[in-house]
């Protein structure tokens, strides 16, 4: 390590974190170690990050920050449906965590839980919620999804499952390049979708509502 | 058209798909019965209809091997009743296609830039599906493009989907899970090659460079720089496909033209390459407005071995048949034959091969062929659903090599047959080794 150099960006202090945590295969002893390794004053980490924690929750939100803008900066964006949009948005982020593998891996296994959030994620869930209420509103103006009383609130959140499902499911995915996660990412999506559009139930609620109101309904179930 | 939503890869999904069309495929034969209890006159063409409308919508949802099943089965007009093959076809160029940012997303995986980087213009929306691939069309430097691009997890699907189709093809088929038995590992082998874009693109040139001197046959140029695993780029060919061509008005003189190309790039590639194309169906051709033909599909070859090409075109172009004791021994070597066949069996194969032999080489023994005499093809069709009927044909047959040999020949028949062409035979002949 290049002890003479002073370090000047969150960036490189993310980057020889991860290096040290992938090299010893746990965390630094102690944030002074770990800046005196890096020929920074302890005070000076803090500038950056409160914890080590803290990088590795930054670390995960630029991932996920960088994967946005990079969808959000393709010329077809703005043509893209809300399915699209966020097919696109996991093919990116999976690519972008491809980079990342190793880091992500040993990032999950040690913050516990994979379904529940893990803490290092919590960033990201609120960066991907803001982005998923986005186009969920865009779904719905556009009638493409369905605007459901209760229920519409929670869309985000199913496609928060699916996110923790894709993650998970590419932590073990074995494939050449990763290519079932793709697979694992339009089958997903589309579901989740499908759910959150139109559907024949909608018309049977709304005609059972209907009946309820207008058709005098208990009269008429009385053969 | 409508975009895809999902192909359903998991074994368990696609099981589902054929459950369900079991389901609506019963639920045919009971309308048909029940509707037939009022009306005793009515035929089964509706049924027929029917259920080749919910076995394609199923396929066409299964995309990949299954599709390509599906187009397999509409090559074989003599086999399925018409309603069947009307749908089918369908299957050659009409399936829905994928989500854009999948199309984005397997661009990036392999040029690590997206089409819209890579190209001036690229329609996200495909023109239309290749079966286990859907195609988009491009242009670069004012040149337009064709691009192919291959479904993700097609060849991983390719032998599950298989297995599930079998016992499907039969009921369709009527044939017992024997027979198409020993075949499958052939159609395998095929399918994953045609799954196999690197293989493709490099076939493509092979053969596009050793046909170009046949008269009216165009080919377009690829670009491997632009092509990868996943990805075909070449040139766009202006035309159309035949069902459409065939609806404009044209001259004999035209549809001569078109078949003599046709006649002309098979049987050079049989006898001069001893390789074909073989995926004979409509979709993979284009016709340009003079009356080129235009191939743009080389998913599918099949070479064909001398131990295979050698006995086979011998009984074609020799006099052969007429010599019993010869025809005998060359369909022994076929397994046309077996050997455990009892004398009469013997006799038996020997009378029903032998009239198949003559009926498929009948164009062969003039100069000149029409194939738009519907007689020809009548006997032809007749002779195959006499076969089906056959309980000595529940056995397969034959070796191998003949599925995709005999789908190429009947698959080119039809064409020929549907523009109604008039051809010369003679322009290509076969080359047997006659000092055996």
């Amino acid at each position: 390590m290049a002890k003479k150099k002073t370090l000047i960006s969150s960036e490189e202090l993310q980057n020889a974190y991860v290096d040290y945590v992938l090299t010893h295969g746990s965390k630094p002893k102690s944030v002074y170690v770990f800046a005196k390794d890096n020929n920074l004053a302890e005070e000076e980490f803090y500038n950056y990050f409160g914890s080590f924690e803290g990088i590795e929750q930054s670390i995960w939100t630029d991932l996920c920050q960088k994967a946005l803008s990079e969808v959000e900066n393709q010329e077809v964006w703005s043509k893209y449906s809300s399915r699209e949009k966020a097919l696109a948005f996991f093919y990116a982020l999976i690519e972008l965590l491809k980079s990342k593998r190793s880091f992500v891996l040993y990032s999950l296994k040690h913050s516990g839980m994979m379904l529940g959030t893990p803490a290092i994620i919590t960033g990201v869930k609120n960066i991907f919620e803001a982005f998923a209420t986005g186009i969920i509103n865009q779904g719905i103006e556009s009638g493409e999804l369905a605007d459901r009383r209760f229920f519409t609130a929670k869309y985000k959140d199913a496609l928060w499952i699916q996110f923790g499902f894709i993650l998970n499911f590419w932590t073990k995915d074995k494939s050449a390049g990763f290519e079932k996660t793709d697979e694992a990412i339009e089958r997903g999506i589309n579901v989740t979708f499908d759910l959150l559009e139109k559907s024949p139930l909608d018309g049977l609620l709304d005609y059972g509502k209907f009946m309820m109101n207008n058709g005098g309904m208990k009269q008429n179930m009385k053969f | 058209m409508k975009e895809q939503d999902s192909i359903p890869t998991s074994k368990t999904q696609r099981s589902a798909k054929f459950v369900k069309t079991g389901f609506q495929v019963g639920g045919n034969y009971i309308k048909h019965y029940s509707k037939k209890l009022f009306n005793p006159t009515l035929n089964k063409d509706e049924l027929n209809l029917d259920n080749a409308t919910d076995i394609y919508n199923s396929l066409s949802e299964l995309k990949g091997s299954a599709l390509k099943v599906a187009q397999m089965l509409s090559m074989d007009n003599n086999i399925l009743p018409k309603a069947y093959v009307d749908q089918f076809s369908l299957s050659l160029y009409n399936a829905p296609p994928l989500s854009g940012p999948l199309i984005v997303r397997t661009f990036t995986r392999y040029f690590g830039k997206t089409p819209f980087q890579i190209f001036d213009e690229f329609n996200i929306s495909s023109t239309n599906a290749a079966s286990i691939g859907q195609v988009h069309q491009a242009s670069l430097e004012g040149k337009k493009l064709a691009v192919k691009i291959q479904y993700p997890g097609v060849g991983d699907s390719i032998s599950s989907d298989l297995k599930m189709v079998k016992p499907f093809a039969f009921r369709l088929l009527g044939m017992s899970q024997k027979e198409l038995e020993v075949y499958m590992s052939e159609v395998e082998e095929r399918l994953l090659e045609e799954t196999d874009y690197d293989l493709e693109i490099k076939r493509s040139i092979e053969f596009s460079e050793a046909c170009k001197n046949i008269p009216n046959l165009i080919f377009p140029t690829y670009f491997p720089d632009l092509s990868s695993k996943r990805i075909i780029t070449m040139d766009w060919l202006e035309g159309l496909h035949m069902k459409e061509f065939l609806k404009t008005n044209l001259s004999q003189e035209i549809c001569n033209q078109v078949g003599q190309a046709l006649w002309d790039f098979y049987n050079f590639q049989q006898h001069e390459l001893r390789a074909v194309h073989a995926d004979p169906h409509p979709g993979n051709f284009l016709i340009t407005p003079d009356g080129k033909l235009g191939v743009i599909d080389f998913g599918c070859i099949k070479e064909m071995p001398a131990d295979f090409y050698e006995p086979f075109f011998s009984m074609t172009s020799t006099n052969m048949l007429q010599d019993k004791i010869k025809t005998i021994s060359t369909f022994r070597e076929l397994e046309m034959i077996r050997k455990d066949d009892s004398p009469a069996q013997i006799e038996f194969f020997y009378q029903v091969y032998k009239e198949m032999i003559e009926l498929f080489a009948l164009p062969y023994m003039s100069q000149t062929f029409d194939f738009s005499k519907k007689e020809y093809f009548d006997n032809l069709y007749n002779y195959g659903e006499r076969i089906a009927r056959m309980p000595e044909f529940k056995q397969a047959r034959g070796v191998k090599h003949f599925i995709y040999v005999n789908r190429t020949n009947f698959g080119l028949y039809n064409m020929l047959h549907e523009l109604g062409a008039m051809v010369r035979t003679d322009t290509w002949k076969p080359h047997i080794n006659t000092s055996k």
